[in-house]
């Protein structure tokens, strides 16, 4: 799936699924990505070829996530790693034990 | 007078194996990498199981989406990735969530805010024991609900929690869900406004006295 700002098209169907998956509650959506059905309302698939990380990682590595509600520059930033672009980047800082 | 500090999540669960015992357990937010990690190396894993609610789950897909479409209803996502130490003492990822902050309290005779567990899955303890040397797998049915819990609690909507139980989880998964300590939303019981979808009878959540009982039950681990 690719977000891009610079792909008019890609952004308007995105915009245009969103907005159709808005209208529905949570439960129905739930039971249609349970039903395998997501395609068929948001008709995405993640771009092949995308890297994997490793299995395991050093406790040393992981940043826990806090347990308190978020800032708004921290919401931000866990919208922004949610999107395959950001799959690079380190996990995020927004949260600290 | 000072004030109680926020509950933090719970780091250790009993292992599936061997309830005597308690296995490290972290929690991150999730990203991307994640969401793509489990895609990739576990979800294929998962999905031969029978009956298991999210053998059609793609991550990849469900976390942009999640965090879009309730920003589209001027709510917020907030998914979480539990890991648990493996046999090597690095830690796996082995269950995943997606909340949904200030969602209209399902009880609708006592209106009010809530979080909403949206997307709730753990890996199957055989599949980490066999596939990815975790000899003690942790329980995490508890501690996917507590993470639910504690957010509510820590935001002000004093442990209110509800969700909905996926079709696809079929009878066990509610069975999961009475064995929790939640509350079952009665089939007659009308949904709160914001809610849409008519009552089926696979509603469950907790009021404020049950997400006490259950958070304070796991004080010990966190």
């Amino acid at each position: 799936m690719l977000l891009d700002a610079e792909a008019p098209a890609t952004l308007g169907a995105v915009v245009e699924a969103v907005t159709r998956l808005s209208t529905l509650s949570e439960a129905r959506i739930l039971e249609l990505v349970s039903a395998g059905k997501i395609g068929e309302l948001f008709p995405f698939k993640p771009a092949a070829g995308q890297p994997v990380t490793q299995d395991t990682v050093a406790e040393e590595d992981l940043l826990e996530a806090c347990a308190t509600p978020l800032t708004p520059v921290q919401r931000e930033a866990l919208v922004n790693a949610s999107l395959p672009s950001a799959s690079t980047r380190r996990r995020r800082s927004s949260a600290k034990k | 007078m000072e004030s109680t500090p926020p509950r933090r999540f719970v780091r250790f669960a009993p292992s599936k194996f061997d309830k005597e015992r308690l296995v490290d357990i972290r929690v991150t937010d999730m990203t991307a990498a994640d969401a793509g990690w489990w895609d990739v190396r576990l979800a294929p894993k998962l999905a031969r199981i029978d009956g298991r609610a999210d053998r059609h789950w793609s991550w990849s897909v469900l976390l942009p989406v999640c965090h879009l479409v309730q920003r589209a209803k001027r709510r917020f996502c907030r998914p979480l990735v539990i890991w648990a130490r493996a046999d090597d003492r690095r830690y796996l990822r082995v269950g995943m969530s997606i909340l949904i902050e200030n969602y209209p309290y399902l009880d609708a005779q006592r209106p009010g805010g809530s979080h909403f567990a949206w997307f709730l899955c753990a890996a199957d303890a055989h599949v980490l024991r066999e596939d990815f040397a975790m000899s003690h797998p942790p329980a995490l049915g508890r501690v996917l609900l507590d993470d639910a819990i504690v957010l509510s609690q820590n935001a002000g909507c004093g442990g209110r929690v509800g969700l909905h139980a996926a079709r696809a989880g079929r009878d066990a998964l509610l069975s999961v869900y009475r064995r929790c300590g939640l509350l079952a939303l009665p089939k007659t019981a009308e949904l709160p406004r914001g809610v849409s979808r008519p009552n089926d009878g696979r509603f469950f959540y907790a009021d404020e006295r049950v997400a006490e009982t259950l958070a304070a039950a796991l004080d010990a681990s966190r």
